[in-house]
């Protein structure tokens, strides 16, 4: 989690603190240029791949859900 | 779309579109596609592909870089067509606009085109490599909602311009290589061929809106400066697709790929990629030195 926060306030140099229930699509921490490249830190920090025709955006909105979704799943297996 | 705010736009076009209407070509019978792809010759230039110049190219067995330039043809091809689809549909709506109607004649021949190019891009894909490579996601809620209407026209533009410039880097220099099968060096040609009218058109309507836009206030010219800039960076990172590696037979392609896009080898391979356009935008004052 500690990188996928890095990767965030890396991009958002005016954020100085990541609430994990923040939306990080509706307040463009995370905007279209760099969701790829957030897509590709999480399939590397989970050994997952996640086919791009098949995402659920939802599951990309918080930290929340992203540890959810991803990284607690992951731990959990 | 709030394109009442932006004034009509009027381009000399007369040559562009004469040329385009003489050289107008039948794409379904202009091509001879041969059953199979030769299996020794590489798909795209070796010094194209995304470990040009690196160690890590060196450290492939010969088989693998085959495959390499195989699979990072096909992803070339692929983005080609995602992003030239994405992008036309933006031009599609416009067609009728107020703002483009002097422009409405070019804007045809570019989407007959670009419709045409989407056609014999993914027929190589599919012929050959059995698949193209899916689009990339893209957020509904964008990265420009903090620009205003006529900046956002620029952006669609501004897209379109950079895309087909850094992609006529790849075509023009595969046009003439002689060590790829003829089919591919073809497609590179005739693409090439049509896109230097694209390019043409693409910068004049870019400095047009531009100077909308600084006319309407020069403290956004930044703005849209910086998502350029990420613009131009995100578009050479879509050219390192991890797929490709792994269908190359490489191992460990996400972090390959990130070794990859930090190598200095790499970093002056982009420059030269992005050098023409770099320069077209610093001259026209919306350079990467705005970015603060
Ligand atoms: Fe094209
Ligand atoms: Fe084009």
């Amino acid at each position: 989690m500690q990188a996928v926060r890095e990767f965030i306030l890396d991009r958002n140099p005016k954020l100085d603190k990541l609430d994990d229930d923040l939306d990080l699509i509706d307040s463009r921490a995370i905007n279209s240029l760099a969701f790829v490249e957030f897509i590709f830190l999480l399939e590397e920090l989970t050994g997952e791949s996640i086919d791009p025709e098949e995402l659920d955006l939802d599951d990309f909105r918080t930290l929340n859900a992203i540890g959810a979704r991803f990284l607690k799943q992951k731990a959990a297996s | 779309m709030a394109v009442r705010e932006i004034e009509p736009i009027e381009l000399e076009l007369d040559r562009l579109e004469h040329m385009a209407e003489s050289g107008y070509y039948n794409p379904y019978t202009l091509f001879d596609w041969p059953d199979a792809i030769e299996p020794d010759l590489p798909w795209m230039s070796e010094s194209l592909t995304t470990l040009a110049g690196t160690p890590m190219w060196d450290e492939l067995t010969r088989e693998q870089q085959i495959a390499l330039t195989k699979y990072e043809a096909i992803n070339f091809f692929s983005l080609n067509i995602h992003g030239i689809r994405e992008l036309m549909s933006e031009v599609v709506m416009r067609i009728h606009e107020r703002t483009y109607a002097n422009v409405s004649e070019f804007l045809h021949h570019f989407i007959g085109e670009e419709n045409e190019h989407m056609w014999f891009f993914a027929q190589f894909c599919l012929r050959y490599g059995g698949k193209l490579y899916p689009a990339q996601p893209s957020l509904q809620a964008d990265s420009v909602e903090h620009l205003s209407p006529v900046a956002r026209e620029l952006v669609v533009f501004a897209r379109i311009l950079i895309f087909e410039e850094i992609v006529d880097h790849y075509n023009a220099y595969m046009a003439t290589d002689e060590s790829l099968p003829h089919i591919a060096r073809e497609i590179n040609r005739v693409h090439h061929q049509d896109e230097s009218r694209h390019v043409a058109f693409g910068r004049m309507i870019f400095t047009n809106l531009l100077g909308q836009v600084a006319k309407r206030d020069p403290a956004e010219v930044p703005l849209v400066a910086e998502y350029l800039e990420n613009y131009l960076r995100y578009s050479i990172a879509t050219l390192y697709n991890p797929a490709a590696y792994r269908d190359a037979g490489i191992p460990d392609a996400l972090a390959l790929r990130r070794r990859a896009l930090e190598h200095p080898a790499r970093h002056a391979a982009h420059e030269r990629i992005l050098k023409r356009t770099r320069s077209f935008l610093t001259k026209a004052g919306v350079g990467r030195e705005l970015v603060k």
